[in-house]
């Protein structure tokens, strides 16, 4: 995030675009609703109905993968009608000529035939994103998890950049971050490209710095990222080590990936709990749980914040970090590690973004009635930073990135007439091993279902709370069907959380040509009835924020349709 | 030079910007207000009359957390009229609320008794029926409602409104009848709400309360010790407070409840979600691995001892390096653990065997 997360109470405009904040983001979705309780106008847009689209000023329902149709519109108005912030655009970017051209032929009302949203809808986001000051854009996964995720990114930075809306309080541009640590976990240097803090593998003086600051050789190439690794697995990957990720649950096609495990030598997992991916391991360390160790976490806006022990870990488990020291000196290493403050020393040691931080400060010192400390902070005595982009692009000048539309790699045929998405729930986390063994998330939502427009329904004769086979060119599963106006006609949505129907048997392993993210939000599927719902008023386990009644044209449809 | 707006607080000359109240700037002063219907999540409501000083001008009491200051207005936060109401205004609250601990103590402290002791109040004022319904039979399975420790303050239904924006909770009845119920007296899982269990956090008294720590009889928020950390779902990083009771689980140490700091003090303002709140059973549950395991020649995992496994993995993963080098090997880190755990893998995988083959799911 540019911004940071108390800055979203005083937007004035918030365009969210590809992320169910409410569900995946309670606590950021808190801001918005406060922003839109004080009177801050906003728009979402996402292909589903969601509980943000309820309190929304406009839900753009766009159709599944015609993102940058519809950002490329936006861009096309803003140029159009002289709402650019020529200033900005002159003193802090380069490019901008080359995206002027590039989103000319892209007209709001061909936007609407791609996209399904109207031509009047993209025309008054875009002039209202434009013209607010303290605007701001939010998104998550919906945007990355496509083939195209990288065009999705730079399609959104263009309208800040022509706007200026970067560099101030409330008004940038703002991914989600999906885990507890996946900011921290890419500041730690735990990528193919970087070592800690952004430092590149193949820059010769980085390279150099490590190599004497660790004492040993360094590969100075960049490594495979994570969709390559599952792509290579068995081929030209043989040994793997996994660390608290259930990779056979949460990667995509993931059939494929477990032939290819069959195929390696060798596998060490560190895990809590048996899971998917334990049952390939040959060895298996019982780790501790984030309540049973020290250590530190950064949150979704760069903010660094202590993790505390307030327990123990069951007999016999031990802390992450205490178990990879034991097995780098077992490979021959010699760390000296008493504690995780020292790791954390190391780490900043050679790493200048972050070298004014350290488990004490962090400890002891709180900003503007918050803990932790958010980076940049090069120095000690250095505050930490709010937003990114104060007084001026950080790379010295933005760069508009031109991109043209290509559509997602598996669309609706003959065979798989249907487009599935994915994604998760308020009441589970990622692979559910921790809440799926919670009494009240499993009471509230303890199945897989999977949501489908009442014409889809109806047309194959499914009733709600039916069970229903989903199947793409991947594999298939069984779930719920929840018949719901959530969806658009045409589409399927189902959660990933649920191990016995994984819908990564499913999801499409194709990457974003520059970061190798899958496309988990689109594929090509079909669904078929296989038993009848028992009882239907009891048989829907997600949640419905559709409100409104049935639309002309639905009044042929019989009463299953009614969800 | 611009005049600065100022009033008189106890005597004091202190200054206020305009629109803050008179609790507003009472805090920031150090002057002491009690409230109980105040949370400054929530809009104000001057419904529980506990914070009424006096201020010039006015012939009655007026409430700090709802009146906004004026210039040169002069303001008494102690006095003997002010001390006086509140002694009778707790006595009244106390008629139909119970005063043990015992009682009326179901897990957080109860600000009602607490302010009560502080301000010396009658607790020899009889007791009236409490008139307010129960929910009966909830089965939701982490919110319970006692109508006996309610004083309808609207703390609870207003965070529902105001915060979580789901309605959930309402207001019903009129008087001593008031009380906290859903549309219908459905359940709580067959209404909107998503169980963020903000109407537990905010309210005064415990009438409001998280189900599972009552149920299993475990120790009240006082007798545990509140270790602050980071949630381990989302990429929020919401502060939260793990209640510890040290003696639990043979003396390793048990989480019986996940309490949020106050508002105003961390990024998530006092507010945690289903999860962060709820979801910590996982900490002690008996599926937890307490062994390393050793894949056997029968293909099954079998337990085997610390040095054993150590042995195996590094020797396993040294062997795949030698037979096809480094780049052989991959890393898979995670971003549910910590930055220095982070960091030790990609140092692992980088320096102790050679390739740069190392993420984590950042790219899914």
């Amino acid at each position: 995030m540019t911004n940071s997360i108390g800055e979203i109470r005083d937007a004035d405009f918030l365009f969210v675009i590809g992320s169910n904040t409410s569900e995946a983001h309670p606590i950021i979705a808190m801001e918005m609703k406060r922003a839109v309780k004080r009177g801050a106008t906003m728009v979402v847009a996402d292909p589903r109905a969601i509980w943000m689209s309820t309190i929304a000023e406009k839900h753009l329902q766009l159709k599944l993968g015609s993102d940058v149709w519809l950002l490329n519109a936006m861009a096309h108005v803003i140029i159009e009608e002289g709402l650019v912030d020529q200033t900005f655009i002159d003193t802090h970017t380069e490019g901008y000529e080359a995206v002027r051209d590039a989103v000319a032929k892209y007209t709001p009302e061909e936007a609407e035939k791609v996209c399904g949203v109207s031509a009047e809808d993209i025309r008054w986001t875009a002039r209202k994103y434009a013209t607010t000051e303290k605007a701001g854009i939010y998104y998550t996964l919906g945007i990355t998890e496509h083939s195209h995720g990288t065009d999705n990114v730079y399609a959104l930075a263009n309208l800040v950049l022509m706007t200026g809306h970067l560099g101030k309080p409330s008004s940038g541009m703002n991914p989600l971050r999906g885990q507890n640590n996946v900011q921290g976990a890419n500041d730690a240097g735990a990528t193919p490209i970087f070592l800690p803090g952004y430092q590149r593998v193949d820059d010769p003086e980085v390279h150099a710095k490590y190599e004497k600051s660790w004492g040993v050789k360094l590969d100075d190439k960049p490594g495979l990222n994570l969709n390559e690794m599952m792509k290579t697995m068995g081929k030209t990957i043989k040994g793997v080590f996994v660390m608290g990720e259930d990779i056979v649950l949460s990667e995509p096609n993931v059939s494929k990936l477990e032939e290819a495990l069959n195929n390696i030598e060798f596998m060490v997992v560190q895990e809590p709990f048996l899971n998917e991916t334990t049952r390939f391991a040959d060895v298996v360390f019982p780790a501790a749980v984030f309540a049973e160790k020290e250590g530190t976490f950064a949150n979704s806006e760069r903010r660094v914040q202590r993790v505390r022990k307030g327990v123990e870990p069951p007999a016999g488990a031990r802390a992450d970090w205490e178990i990879l020291c034991d097995l780098a000196k077992a490979c021959g290493a010699d760390w000296r590690f008493e504690n995780t403050a020292q790791v954390y020393d190391e780490m900043v040691r050679d790493a200048p973004k972050f070298a004014g931080m350290s488990h004490a400060r962090i400890d002891a010192e709180s900003h503007e009635g918050k803990t932790g400390l958010q980076w940049p902070c090069p120095t000690p005595d250095h505050p930490g930073t709010t937003y990114l982009h104060e007084g001026g692009v950080l790379r010295g000048k933005g760069l508009f990135q031109p991109v043209d539309y290509r559509p997602p790699m598996e669309l609706a045929d003959e065979h798989y007439e249907l487009l599935l998405s994915t994604g998760r729930t308020l009441y589970h986390y990622n692979a559910a091993t921790q809440t799926r063994r919670e009494t009240g998330l499993h009471a509230k939502q303890d199945r897989a279902f999977v949501e489908i427009h009442p014409r889809d329904a109806k047309m194959r004769g499914i009733d709600h709370g039916d069970t229903v086979r989903v199947s793409t060119r991947r594999g298939a599963i069984e779930a719920h069907a929840m018949v719901s106006r959530q969806v658009r006609k045409g589409c399927l949505w189902m959660p990933l959380h649920f191990a016995e129907a994984r819908a990564n048997l499913l999801t499409n392993d194709a990457g974003d040509p520059v970061t190798g993210t899958a496309e988990y939000k689109v594929c090509a599927a079909k669904v078929e009835r296989v038993g009848v719902a028992k009882d239907a008023s009891t048989a829907y386990p997600g949640s419905d924020y559709h409100v409104s009644g049935p639309r002309p044209g639905d009044t042929d449809l019989s009463t299953n349709a009614s969800a | 030079m611009i005049a600065r707006s100022t009033v008189t607080l106890q005597g004091r000359q202190v200054p206020f910007t305009p629109g803050e109240t008179i609790l507003d700037v009472a805090k920031r002063e150090g002057v002491e207000i009690p409230t109980l219907c105040h949370d400054p999540r929530l809009d104000p409501a001057g419904a529980c009359r506990t914070c009424l000083v006096e201020v010039s001008g006015q012939r009655r009491l007026m409430p700090a957390c709802a009146t906004k200051c004026g210039e040169g207005d002069e303001i008494t936060a102690e006095s003997e009229r002010v001390e006086r109401h509140r002694k009778t205004l707790l006595g009244l609250y106390l008629t139909d609320h119970p005063f043990s601990r015992d009682e009326a103590e179901r897990g957080p402290p109860n600000e009602l008794l607490d302010m009560a002791e502080r301000y010396a109040a009658p607790t020899d004022w009889g007791t009236l029926d409490n008139k307010r319904a129960a929910r009966h039979g909830d089965r939701n399975p982490y919110i319970d409602f006692d109508p006996e420790l309610c004083i309808s303050c609207a703390r609870c239904t207003r965070y529902c409104d105001e915060v979580e924006g789901v309605t959930a909770i309402t207001l019903a009845g009129r008087g001593s009848e008031t009380t906290i119920t859903t549309v219908d007296n459905l359940s709580l899982m067959d209404t909107t709400c998503e169980m963020c269990g903000g109407c537990i956090d905010t309210c005064p008294t415990g009438a409001m309360a998280e189900k599972l720590p009552l149920t299993h009889g475990l120790k009240k928020e006082r007798e545990l010790t509140k270790v602050r950390t980071t949630c381990n779902f989302c990429g929020v990083g919401c502060q939260l407070d793990l209640n510890v009771d040290p003696e639990g689980h043979d003396g390793r140490g048990r989480v019986v409840k996940v309490t949020s700091p106050e508002p105003g003090t961390t990024t998530n303002d006092g507010n945690l979600c289903v999860k962060g709140r709820f979801a910590y059973e996982f900490i002690h549950h008996e599926d937890r691995l307490t062994t390393p395991l050793i894949r056997g020649d029968d293909g099954e995992l079998h337990q085997a001892s610390w040095e054993e496994a150590l042995r195996v993995a590094a020797e396993g993963l040294m062997g795949v390096r030698d037979r096809h080098g480094a780049d052989a090997l991959a890393f898979v880190s995670s971003s549910r653990c910590t930055m220095e755990e982070n960091y030790l893998v990609q140092k692992i995988s980088r320096a102790a065997l050679g390739t740069n083959n190392v993420h984590q799911c950042a790219a899914t």
